[in-house]
């Protein structure tokens, strides 16, 4: 019988430094991992614990992971102290992740807050293998500053993408930044698309999914057409371990994606 | 096979004495008015208890335990390592419940953890009747009978000079037939009889109940939904010292933390029993504490017993033992929440 909570060994085979202190972390599994785009994994250093994320590289890549992460907390700290040829441990995937085929043949309007941008590119780039599929791809996304944008290496690549746009914003700008400054939700409007049929995805901290979702409501999307990445401290990812209740569901196991429909009616989904 | 056999009362012992040769074998062992459960090699000298009511321990400290090694890393093999059967004897009905919510946590779902469901089936279950019950039970206000009805491999029912048996598993039936000598064919008056005491126990647990008024079990979970935002749980709270002890206690509770520990050089993986009511209990990292206030925990504690495990698996995740009330330092009783709750 399979030990659930044995991690796979991984080896760390290069970093990216994104921002002053979010990394991304290129990761080569001992054994291939499938995950579905939006699905997490908890990734483990050994003797000091796990914590969950949700991978930001190819879910058509078997062989490799890359996650992105912010320094936020013990376990975070010390992985951004390590370096390439280091082990940790990837536990998953786990949860359900994003249901892709809901996707196909609508206009998608993806909303990325800071280092939420990070599941998001994996779900791009599940998107970018056969954009034909989807009839337009519009990507909000929305920083503290530019300091703070992950993969500003990526964007002008994307940008090339056919039926796609991309839309950035800071919350506050520097001497070098000529784009759009303000809040993310201050750039989702004049939408060029048919607000009850496109679907929003949303993913980032949880006051910018708040108004994030207030706003798509507010502009004509449906409950049931927003698929908001939710968190809480997900621990064995398996629905047993009790930590991330949300109503009645987890989130490990019957999200970390849900529809707004799905939760609106449940108490405290933002705290 | 038939399903039900007589057992004489002086050949109880010797039934147990031949359990313990094939598995380790807990018993209970009267202290002051409780019942805890000991190794059967430290009591055998004397004759075994029949157990009124429950015992201290609930039922899930023999399947998952407070603390243990769920990993020991890239090197650690994949089963669990091989263990002799453990039997339990005079195990109670709201512990017999519990077990429908720990099975459901631990063997269903996404995925089986096989620590818990090697004890599980490596665990025999010789049940018993409530012959009477403690200040604090309150089973029949949460829809659960004095007396097993699932969950058992055997189950003894107390008559005048001896036990109905009845069979609850398959492996309750090898029993039966390994032992055969002790046990014979329960004629319809012993039956009978035993239907009699159960039907005495439930009515004056009944009575008992009357006098401690807890709102009807259809009633709970909406209560509890009403009861959101409800002063209730912040007037409850103001003595809890965050210990977790109704947690511990509790044969329904079933949240773990996974933690990393390094010794000599070696990682380990452990899982330790969690408390909701633990400050930390919900913090991420980053510093978010979605269960930010005692009053918030105590809520959580009954959501997730009277709405989340109703809508989940369609049984409350409380099973009317009533651990949790003479656990509680503070004086918090469950009950009393209820009926707040109700009051409001």
């Amino acid at each position: 019988m399979k030990n659930i909570y044995k991690p796979i060994k991984a080896v760390i085979e290069n970093i990216t430094e994104e921002t002053p202190n979010i990394k991304t972390f290129h990761l080569k599994p001992a054994e291939p991992i499938e995950f579905r785009t939006g699905q997490f994994v908890e990734l483990t250093v050994p003797g000091i614990g796990e914590a969950p994320f949700t991978p930001s590289s190819d879910p058509f890549v078997k062989d490799k992971m890359e996650i992105t992460i912010m320094n936020v907390g013990r376990v975070t700290t010390i992985l951004h102290n390590m370096k390439p040829g280091d082990t940790v441990g990837i536990r998953g995937p786990y949860g359900k992740g994003y249901p892709v085929d809901d996707f196909l043949g609508k206009e998608l309007v993806i909303v990325g807050g800071g280092v939420g941008l990070a599941p998001l590119r994996s779900l791009l780039l599940h998107l970018f293998n056969d954009m034909d599929k989807y009839k337009r791809v519009s990507l909000y996304y929305g920083s503290r500053s530019p300091k703070d944008m992950v993969y500003k290496r990526l964007l002008p690549q994307w940008e090339k993408r056919k039926n796609f746009s991309l839309t950035t914003t800071v919350d506050v700008g520097d001497g070098t930044w000529t784009g759009k400054v303000g809040l993310v939700t201050t750039i989702l409007k004049d939408f060029k698309v048919e607000k009850n049929e496109a679907k929003a995805i949303v993913c980032g901290p949880p006051i910018m999914m708040k108004f994030t979702t207030f706003k798509l409501i507010d502009e004509g999307f449906k409950p049931e057409n927003l698929y908001l990445s939710m968190e809480k401290n997900m621990s064995c990812g398996l629905g047993k371990c009790g930590h991330c209740r949300l109503g009645k569901y987890y989130i490990c196991k019957d999200g970390p994606v849900f529809t707004f429909e799905q939760i609106k009616d449940l108490h405290d989904i933002w705290d | 096979m038939q399903q039900n056999f007589y057992l004489k009362r002086d050949q109880l012992s010797s039934v147990l004495s031949e359990i313990s040769k094939s598995h380790a074998l807990f018993c209970p062992q009267k202290k002051d008015d409780d019942y805890v459960y000991l190794p059967w090699a430290q009591i055998q000298s004397e004759e075994a208890i029949y157990n009124e009511y429950r015992g201290v321990e609930p039922i899930k400290s023999f399947l998952t335990h407070s603390k243990e090694i769920v990993n020991e890393y890239f090197n650690s093999p994949d089963a669990p390592a091989e263990a002799k059967p453990l039997a339990v004897f005079g195990v109670k009905n709201c512990d017999l419940s519990s077990l429908t919510l720990q099975d459901y946590v631990f063997e269903q779902g996404v995925e089986v953890d096989p620590i818990y469901k090697k004890r599980r089936e490596n665990l025999l279950i010789i049940s018993s009747d409530c012959t009477g019950f403690k200040p604090t039970c309150f089973c029949l206000a949460v829809g659960n009978k004095p007396y097993p009805e699932k969950n058992f491999d055997i189950n003894l029912s107390p008559i005048n000079n001896g036990f109905v048996v009845e069979v609850g598993s398959s492996k309750g039936e090898t029993l039966i037939r390994k032992l055969n000598q002790y046990f014979t064919a329960a004629t319809t008056g012993q039956i009978a009889g035993s239907k009699i005491k159960r039907d005495n126990i439930v009515n004056d647990l009944n009575r008992h109940l009357a006098t401690v008024n807890i709102p009807p079990a259809n009633a709970l979970q909406k209560n509890i939904q009403e009861g959101y935002d409800s002063n209730v749980w912040k007037e409850q709270m103001l003595t809890c010292v965050e210990c977790g002890a109704c947690n511990f206690i509790c044969p329904s509770c079933h949240c773990f933390l996974l933690a990393d520990e390094e010794k000599q050089g070696r990682s380990e993986r452990i899982r330790v029993w969690d408390s909701c009511l633990y400050a930390n209990y919900s913090k991420v990292a980053g510093g978010a504490n979605p269960l930010n206030t005692r009053a918030k925990r105590l809520r959580n504690r009954f959501v997730k017993k009277f709405d989340f495990f109703p809508d989940n698996l369609g049984q409350f995740g409380c099973t009317g033992c009533g651990r949790c009330i003479e656990a509680c330092p503070a004086k918090i009783d469950i009950r009393e929440v209820l009926k707040s709750l109700a009051k409001k």
